[in-house]
C-alpha cells in the first residue's frame, strides 16, 4: 500500500474520532455519560492492575496449582482455557465502535475509510490489554530462559493472534446478534456445552488441546502463524460485513407485507390495555426491543447454571439473586429504557387525550403479565428443592413490586432517546457492561432486607420482609402511580425535549 | 378559546417567542406564517404543553394548559412525525386513536371510509407500517387521525408541506368544510401564502417571535404578505 493512503486513512481516522468525541461531550447526557465512563474507567484500571500482578507472579501461581507439572506445560495448558473464557466474557460485555456513517456516505470519503475507522477502533479495548498484561511477564521471566528467545516469540505471536481473532470474532457475532438477537442465545448455549462437555462431562480437554498446540511450538516456530492466519481472516470478515452493511438495510432487505394485529385478551383492560397492546407490538417489531425479549428467555437458563451446584443451596444469597433475575431480567433489561422506547412518537402520546397514570399502569400491566409468565416457566425448578420455588415467588413479587416501580422512577430521569428503526442497522449500543451498573441499587435492596435477619439468625424472616415488602408496594400500585405521576409532570419537558433532541 | 397573556421563551439569550396578547375565538380559522425561526413550532409546542413557557401563559377556554389536561379532549393537533407511532399500521393507530375517544372500531372504520378519497389509496390495507409510508402519507395520517378525533380545535404545524398538489387542495377544502360547517377553531401555519390566504379568515405573521400583524383576510392579503416576503423589501 502506498504511503500516501496510509497517510489519508490516518487523517479520517483522526477526523473521525474528533467527531465521536464532539458528540459525546456535546451529547444532552453528558453529565450521567460521563459519571458511568469514570466508574467504567476505575473498574477497568482496577481490572488490569489485577491482570498485572497475576501476570507477574503466575510462575508461583502455577506452580501452587499444578506442583507435580513442569511450569511452562501448565502454562501453555492455561492459555487456550484463557482464551475460550475471554470469549465468552468478550460476547457479553466487549461493546461495539460506533460511528454514525450516515452523514458521511454521500461526502467524498471512501466506504473503506469509514469501514476501516470502524473495524480498527474496536482494537481499543481493555480486553486487548489484559492477555498482554497477564501473559507476557510470564513469557519474559521464564520461556525465554528456558526454552530460548524464538520460542518465547512464537508464543507471544500466538497470544497476540489469538487475542486479534478472539476480539473480531467476538464483534462479528456481536454484530450479526443485533440483527438477529437468537445468534447470541445459540453462540452462549454453545458455549456453555463446550464448557460442560470439558469441565463437567470430561469428554475432551481444553486444557490438553492448548498443551499440545504450544508444545509443538518448540519444535516447529512456524506454527505461530496460524493464528496470526486466523486474526487477519477474522478481521477480513468482519470488514466485509460492515462493508456490505454500510448500506442502510430497508436498500438491501425487501420489504415483506405487514398486517395489523389485535389483542382480544388486554380489551378488558381498557385504554391501559391498549397501550400495552401497542407496547407489545413495538417489542414485536423493532429489532432493539425485540433482542432484550431474546435475553430475557436466556436467563430463565439462569437457574441451571445456580442450583446444580450444592454448595451454592446451603445460602440464600443466590437464590435471591437468581430468583430475582430470573423473573426480573424483562424489568431491568427492557426496563432501563423506559420512555425511551417511545421516545420517537413522545409528543403524540403528551398531547393525545390520555391521562400519563394510564400511560403508567400499562407499564406495571407489561411487566407484571412478562414476570408471571416468566415465574411460570421457572416454577420446574421446584425439582432441585421447594424453597427454591419459594424464594423465586418471594422474588417474583419483590419485581413486579419494587423493581417495576424503581425502574420505573428511574425513567423520569432518561431523556436519550432510542431510534428504534435504525437500532439495527448501524447503532450498535447493545447490552454492554455500562447498562449493568444501573443494576446496582435494584440488586442490593433485597440483600440489605435480608441480610440483618440472616446475621440475627433467622434468614426466614429475611425472605419474609422481602416478601411483604414486594406485596406492599403491589398492594399500594396506585399510590406509587400518583407519585410517579407528580415526579413526571416535573420532569416532563426535560424529557420531552431530550426526545426531541435525535 | 384561544387566549395567550405575555408568552416568552427565550433559548441562549434569544426570545424565540414573544407575545404580550393574543385572543382567538370560537370558530375563526387563523393562519400563521413567517420566516424560519419567527417562532410558530415553538407557540404550537407552547400552546400543546410540550414545553414549558419562560413566562406568561396559553389558555384553552379559559383555563391554562399547562399541568392541566382537560384540553386533550377536544384538541387535535399534528405538528411532525414525531406524533406518530410509527411502528404500527395506519389502521392499528386509527383504532388507537379513536379508542383514546371511546369510538368503537366500527365507527373508526366508517370514518376510514369517508375519507378514501383524501388516502387515495396510499395510507389503507397497504400492508405497511407507519414508519415505512413516505413523509407525505405520513402527514395524511396525522391530519386523519385529527379530523378522526372530531375536535373542537385543531392545530396543525405546516399540513401542506410534503403532500401532493391533489392533496393540498382537498385539504384545504376539508379544513374550510370543518371549519364552516362544524365551527372548528383552526390553527394552521404554513409557507404556502396562497394556501393559507385561501384557507383562513384572520392571518397571523411573526417575525423573530413576535406577532407583527394580524390581518382579517381579504382579496389584498395575499399581495400585501407577498410584499413582506419579498425578498427586495429584506434588502431595503
Amino acid at each position: 500500500m502506498c504511503i500516501l493512503c496510509v497517510e489519508l486513512l490516518i487523517t479520517m481516522i483522526t477526523i473521525f474520532l474528533q467527531h465521536e468525541l464532539k458528540s459525546f461531550w456535546r451529547s444532552r447526557n453528558t453529565g450521567k455519560n460521563l459519571a458511568v465512563k469514570i466508574i467504567m474507567g476505575i473498574l477497568i484500571l482496577y481490572l488490569l492492575l489485577c491482570a498485572l500482578s497475576v501476570g507477574f507472579f503466575m510462575d508461583v501461581f502455577l506452580n501452587k496449582l499444578f506442583p507435580k507439572q513442569d511450569l511452562i506445560v501448565s502454562f501453555s495448558g492455561i492459555i487456550l482455557v484463557y482464551f475460550m473464557f475471554e470469549f465468552i466474557s468478550r460476547t457479553q460485555l466487549q461493546e461495539l465502535p460506533t460511528l454514525k456513517v450516515q452523514p458521511y456516505l454521500q461526502l467524498p470519503i471512501k466506504r473503506n475509510s469509514l469501514v476501516q475507522y470502524l473495524a480498527l477502533t474496536s482494537i481499543i479495548s481493555a480486553f486487548n490489554l489484559i492477555p498482554v498484561l497477564l501473559f507476557m511477564p510470564f513469557i519474559a521471566k521464564v520461556t525465554t530462559v528456558k526454552a530460548g528467545g524464538g520460542v518465547a516469540w512464537a508464543y507471544v505471536v500466538t497470544i497476540l493472534g489469538l487475542m486479534i481473532f478472539n476480539n473480531y470474532l467476538a464483534l462479528y457475532i456481536k454484530r450479526k446478534a443485533s440483527v438477529n438477537g437468537w445468534i447470541l442465545v445459540a453462540i452462549t448455549a454453545l458455549l456453555v456445552f463446550i464448557c460442560l462437555g470439558d469441565f463437567v462431562w470430561h469428554i475432551y480437554s481444553i486444557r490438553d488441546l492448548s498443551y499440545h498446540f504450544f508444545g509443538r511450538l518448540f519444535s516447529q516456530p512456524v506454527l505461530a502463524l496460524i493464528p496470526v492466519l486466523l486474526a487477519v481472516a477474522m478481521y477480513y470478515i468482519n470488514f466485509l460485513y460492515l462493508r456490505d452493511n454500510l448500506y442502510l438495510e430497508e436498500l438491501s432487505k425487501k420489504a415483506s407485507q405487514k398486517s395489523s394485529t389485535e389483542y382480544p385478551f388486554l380489551d378488558s383492560y381498557g385504554i391501559t390495555g391498549e397501550l400495552v397492546a401497542n407496547e407489545i407490538k413495538l417489542i414485536i417489531r423493532n429489532k432493539r426491543p425485540n433482542s432484550a425479549i431474546k435475553v430475557s428467555c436466556m436467563f430463565l437458563l439462569y437457574g441451571l447454571l445456580f442450583y446444580t451446584k450444592p454448595a451454592l443451596q446451603h445460602s440464600d444469597y443466590p437464590l435471591i439473586l437468581v430468583g430475582m433475575l430470573m423473573s426480573g431480567i424483562f424489568i431491568i433489561n427492557y426496563g432501563q429504557f423506559m420512555f425511551s422506547w417511545q421516545g420517537a412518537h413522545f409528543d403524540g402520546l403528551l398531547v393525545s387525550k390520555m391521562n400519563f397514570g394510564e400511560f403508567l399502569k400499562a407499564k406495571y400491566l407489561l411487566f407484571t403479565m412478562v414476570s408471571t409468565i416468566t415465574f411460570i416457566l421457572t416454577t420446574p425448578y421446584a425439582y432441585f428443592g421447594w424453597r427454591i420455588l419459594i424464594v423465586q415467588f418471594i422474588m417474583y413479587l419483590w419485581n413486579i413490586g419494587v423493581s417495576a416501580t424503581i425502574i420505573l422512577y428511574t425513567a423520569n430521569y432518561n431523556s436519550k432517546r432510542i431510534d428504534l428503526s435504525k437500532a439495527a442497522a448501524f447503532n450498535w449500543e447493545g447490552a454492554g457492561a455500562t447498562q449493568w451498573l444501573l443494576a446496582f441499587p435494584l440488586f442490593l435492596t433485597p440483600v440489605i432486607i435480608y441480610l440483618p435477619c440472616k446475621l440475627l439468625g433467622s434468614p426466614n424472616t429475611g425472605l419474609a420482609l422481602i416478601a411483604l415488602v414486594g406485596l406492599a408496594f403491589l398492594l399500594t400500585r396506585n399510590f406509587w402511580v400518583e407519585k410517579l405521576k407528580e415526579n413526571f409532570y416535573k420532569r416532563k419537558y426535560t424529557i420531552a425535549e431530550g426526545f426531541r433532541n435525535k | 378559546m384561544i387566549q395567550v397573556n405575555n408568552l416568552k421563551k427565550v433559548y441562549s439569550g434569544l426570545a424565540v417567542v414573544n407575545i404580550p396578547q393574543l385572543e382567538i375565538k370560537k370558530g375563526e380559522s387563523i393562519g400563521l406564517v413567517g420566516n424560519n425561526g419567527a417562532g410558530k413550532t415553538t407557540l404550537f409546542r407552547m400552546m400543546l404543553d410540550l414545553i414549558r413557557p419562560d413566562g406568561g401563559e396559553v389558555l384553552f377556554k379559559d383555563e391554562n394548559v399547562a399541568g392541566n389536561e382537560d384540553w386533550k379532549n377536544y384538541t387535535a393537533s399534528y405538528l411532525d412525525e414525531g406524533f406518530l407511532i410509527d411502528y404500527l399500521t395506519p389502521e392499528e393507530y386509527f383504532y388507537f386513536i379513536g379508542s383514546l375517544h371511546q369510538q368503537s372500531r366500527a365507527s373508526v372504520d366508517e370514518y376510514l371510509a369517508s375519507q378514501s378519497d383524501f388516502f387515495n389509496g396510499e395510507i389503507l390495507k397497504r400492508g405497511k407500517y407507519i414508519r415505512e409510508l413516505s413523509k407525505g402519507n405520513q402527514t395524511k395520517v396525522g391530519i386523519a387521525t385529527c379530523l378522526l378525533q372530531s375536535p373542537e380545535l385543531l392545530i396543525l404545524d405546516e399540513p401542506f408541506a410534503n403532500i401532493d398538489p391533489s392533496t393540498q387542495i382537498r385539504l384545504k377544502n376539508m379544513l374550510k368544510d370543518i371549519n364552516k360547517t362544524k365551527g372548528v377553531t383552526t390553527l394552521i401555519s404554513s409557507h404556502d401564502l396562497n394556501h393559507i390566504t385561501d384557507v383562513c379568515e384572520r392571518i397571523l405573521l411573526m417575525e423573530k417571535g413576535k406577532i407583527i400583524r394580524d390581518i382579517a383576510t381579504n382579496s389584498s392579503t395575499l399581495a400585501e404578505l407577498e410584499n413582506y416576503f419579498s425578498v427586495t423589501k429584506m434588502i431595503i
